[in-house]
């Protein structure tokens, strides 16, 4: 083993506190320290990855003092997986915006790397934590760099849109104090594992106001409609990278936190069927809304919105079959949605609104960016051979299997929506003239890596999808055993 | 004589705190004018604040610091967690009221207004 | 319209949730049946193991140290995010903005003052682990001395590349004492200096180090933020 869950944030902080200080010595350094610390990590996770799947999880405990009066970190298949795609879509995100811009000086520079690596250290502690209060601390942490990075170009609209989700973002933490006040009142207790195991001991009116005050202050950060409003324009403003760590990490995490308040913490039947009806109402809204957009950016936010209904909607269904195909979409989403925004910031490069008509015959000057661009448009509509036509059919057995028919006709209709505002974008990069007065940009050297490695991923599992379902199978087995993961952390001495 | 009081206390605190959170809300949701919204923001957290710590308090109870002196007469002492939560998340407002308000200057030096209903530029 | 239909959202709201703390009680005890309450733990431990006077001390800065660091990094990103945020390039930046200057008495008073409240500050974050205080407390304190030295008068500065400094230096101290923890000890943030006697200054190993480190961090980079924040002409 090459170190202990821990190191996940530790690392990273005393990189951050020390990048001010070589940032006076080399101004080099300000850029090269981020990306060793992410390989370090991307290293350490597949380590720690390997050894979980063998002999259970890990879970640590910090300042010494065994939990429930301590805080600990667990690493179990399920948040091992998710901790290890968001390592690698960090480092993905560091190679991609090496030298994105050209003209940006050293101070804003430095700022931007200290602040995407805490956003990637913020999600990945969101999903390691094992205490509710140090959930809300890492959603600060998280929330905040986001803010900044949303606002980190000075045209007019970014600093509205970045305070936008301010306004959304600090209505989420006074909700989740609230509903952490609630528990903490009537359990005595701040520890996950410890609240689930008394949690049938609390009266039902405090639970559902509990749960229901949980599930909005994360529901905003996991853009669940109507708590999304911020999402497209924060999206759209953002820089192309920031905006796949967005799509590729935070919503992640965010979904895994609600996720393990429901199945861990609670044990209301009924959320189940909540989950459901949200994620229905969410995939409908957000697709319908995605064929109207005529910014490349604001199409693709609102189509991320509407797979996370998806993904609401499979982990909803309950059983196992249910997560391995919700874990299935999250892992084919992050990685296609990033592959779509990194290319796609490269189709709207020069332009100063970013909208759909100017990407007319750009497929002949950048080839390989609308080759990737076209490939993770395919991808995403679930057309075989590509990823998205596995998980998606993992989702209509699964769905199938508990004799939901709904959500198999619902899924269908949506994927039709989905190849008609996609298929115009493709239509338009190949088969129409170029406007003259719209220049394009190649990409950059590392920019050509990042993008080709994440097209490469999702050829390699379209056609040979057993190289993960492995590591799924044992996620979701994970997630159902509510007993065991009580039990691995109470009994620690 | 004591137990009205008590009676009256009970409500009076926690029902001025949940209504310094609502008036904070009605703030943040109703106000046209982008430096009140900041600081209705701040009224929330304050409020939070205001209830978390009023959860922690025991009848009759006393700091929980063991000062010289203390363990000839041991009396209660109240929840100390509550104030160690409620040092997290005053710090934690103070930084996004930070980050909020320098959004607030960047807005001004574009726009030249304050007024939420001409910075609009972001539509449906 | 729109007023109306908040201001009924907000009484539901508020009904509810008044309904619930109603229900829990000021000053009674509230938990369930049969839970043996974490704090009970806590203040037995603060004394037998820890020898730390202030239990909110022994709290923040050991049993929960992880949330602690989570909060200095916040603090730490509020001052990036507020730099990057409020950037401008070199040509375009501009000096104090001042309004009028301060009459006799602030500019006299503040001399007098200013060493007095730095005292106070580092006074209650020394003393962080047994009386009431601490290093955000402390921190605070001696960042309102230095506010107001930069209301007084035009001219004070504060050089920003030593503030940056010991911001850095501040949290690497906190993070180091932490790997070093883990290093030697076993787990992070684990105490490993000898724990002294109840109440005596030098007692509770690591735990008046890493506050005092916390009581520079936060004075440091609250005085950034006021002047970042003082040096926005336009």
């Amino acid at each position: 083993m090459v170190g202990t869950p821990v190191l996940f944030v530790a690392i990273p902080l005393l990189a951050a506190f020390l990048i001010p200080l070589f940032g006076m010595i080399w101004k080099e350094s300000v850029r090269i320290l981020p990306g060793i610390v992410l390989a370090y990590l991307l290293v350490l996770a597949i380590n720690l990855m390997n050894y979980v799947m063998v002999n259970g999880p890990i879970v640590e405990v910090i300042a010494g003092w065994a939990p429930p009066l301590g805080i600990n970190l667990i690493f179990s298949p399920f948040s091992g997986f998710l901790v290890t795609l968001m390592v690698f879509l960090g480092l993905i995100v560091w190679i991609y915006s090496y030298r994105f811009k050209r003209n940006v000086d050293f101070e804003p520079a430095k700022k931007y790397f200290i602040l995407l690596m805490m956003l990637i250290t913020g999600s990945v502690g969101m999903v390691l934590t094992g205490d509710i209060f140090n959930l809300f601390v890492f959603i600060e942490i998280t929330s905040i760099s986001a803010y900044a990075l949303t606002a980190f170009y000075t045209g007019r609209n970014s600093a509205e849109a970045s305070f936008k989700y301010l306004m959304h973002g600090s209505l989420a933490s006074a909700f989740l104090l609230i509903a952490i006040m609630i528990i903490y009142s009537q359990l005595g207790t701040l520890n996950m594992a410890d609240i689930g195991s008394k949690m049938h001991l609390m009266k039902p009116a405090f639970k559902i106001s509990a749960i229901i005050l949980l599930f909005t202050a994360l529901g905003i950060e996991a853009e669940i409609f109507p708590l999304n409003g911020w999402a497209p324009d924060a999206y759209a403003e953002a820089p192309g990278p920031v905006g796949a760590a967005f799509a590729g990490i935070v919503v992640k995490a965010a979904i895994y936190a609600s996720i393990r308040v429901i199945y861990t913490l609670f044990d209301l039947s009924g959320a189940y069927d909540l989950l459901i009806i949200i994620g229905m109402i969410t995939l409908i809204i957000a697709e319908t809304a995605a064929i109207r957009q005529e910014k490349l950016k604001r199409m693709l936010a609102y189509s991320s919105i509407g797979q996370m209904g998806l993904v609401m909607v499979a982990f909803g269904i309950g059983t196992e079959e249910g997560v391995f195909a919700a874990l299935f979409l999250m892992f084919n989403h992050a990685i296609i949605k990033s592959l779509l925004f990194l290319s796609g910031s490269y189709l709207v490069y020069n332009s100063k609104d970013k909208l759909i008509k100017e990407v007319n015959g750009i497929g002949k000057f950048l080839p390989i960016t609308s080759f990737l661009f076209v490939l993770g448009a395919f991808a995403i509509v679930g057309l075989p051979p590509f990823a998205g036509f596995w998980s998606k059919l993992s989702v209509l057995s699964a769905a199938a299997d508990s004799n939901m028919l709904l959500i198999i006709a619902l899924v269908l209709i949506v994927s039709i929506i989905e190849i008609v505002y996609y298929m115009r974008v493709v239509n338009r990069i190949y088969f129409f003239k170029k406007d003259e007065t719209v220049s394009s940009q190649r990409p950059t050297f590392n920019a050509l890596i990042a993008m080709l490695t994440l097209g490469a991923i999702v050829l390699i599992v379209g056609f040979y999808p057993d190289a993960i379902t492995g590591f799924l199978h044992r996620a979701s087995a994970d997630l159902m055993d509510k007993a065991g993961y009580i039990n691995d952390v109470l009994t620690l001495n | 004589m004591e137990d009205t009081l008590f009676k009256l206390l009970d409500y009076g605190i926690y029902g001025t705190a949940v209504l310094v959170i609502l008036v904070g809300l009605y703030g943040a949701l109703v106000k046209r004018s982008l430096l009140k919204i900041v600081i209705s923001l701040s009224v929330i957290d304050s409020g939070i604040n205001l209830l978390l710590v009023a959860i922690g308090y025991l009848k009759g109870g006393t700091a929980p610091i063991f000062s010289p002196g203390y363990l000839e007469n041991p009396k209660v002492m109240v929840d100390p967690i509550p104030q160690a939560l409620v040092l997290t998340a005053i710090v934690i407002g103070f930084g996004v009221t930070a980050v909020a308000l320098s959004l607030v200057i960047r807005l001004y030096r574009h726009h030249h207004t304050l007024h939420i209903d001409e910075i609009k530029n972001l539509k449906w | 319209m729109k007023k109306f239909v908040v201001i009924l959202l907000l009484a539901v709201m508020g009904y509810y949730i008044s309904a619930i703390f109603f229900d829990i009680g000021f000053g009674n005890s509230h938990l369930v049946e049969g839970i043996s309450p974490v704090k009970d733990a806590y203040l037995e431990e603060t004394v037998n193991t820890l020898s730390v006077a202030n239990t909110v001390t022994s709290i923040v800065v050991n049993f929960r140290g992880f949330d602690t660091l989570g909060e200095v990094t916040v603090l730490f990103l509020a001052v990036t995010a507020l730099g990057s945020i409020l950037y401008k390039k070199r040509h375009q930046a501009g000096d104090r903005s001042v309004l009028f200057s301060a009459s006799k008495i602030v500019t006299s008073g503040s001399k007098l003052l200013f060493p007095a409240i730095v005292l106070l500050g580092a006074y209650v974050f020394i003393h962080g682990h047994l009386s009431p205080g601490g290093g955000f407390q402390g921190g605070v304190i001696i960042a309102t001395g230095f506010l107001l030295m930069l209301l007084a008068y035009e001219n004070f500065t504060v050089g920003h590349n030593a503030l940056s400094v010991i911001e850095s230096l501040a949290g690497i101290t906190f993070a180091g004492v932490g790997m070093w923890g883990l290093i030697y000890g076993g787990s992070f943030l684990e105490n490993f200096l000898p724990v002294g006697t109840l109440n005596d200054l030098f007692s509770g190993g690591v735990i008046p180090i890493i506050y005092i480190a916390v009581g520079f961090k936060v004075a440091a980079e609250l005085t950034g933020v006021i002047y970042t924040v003082l040096h926005e002409k336009g």
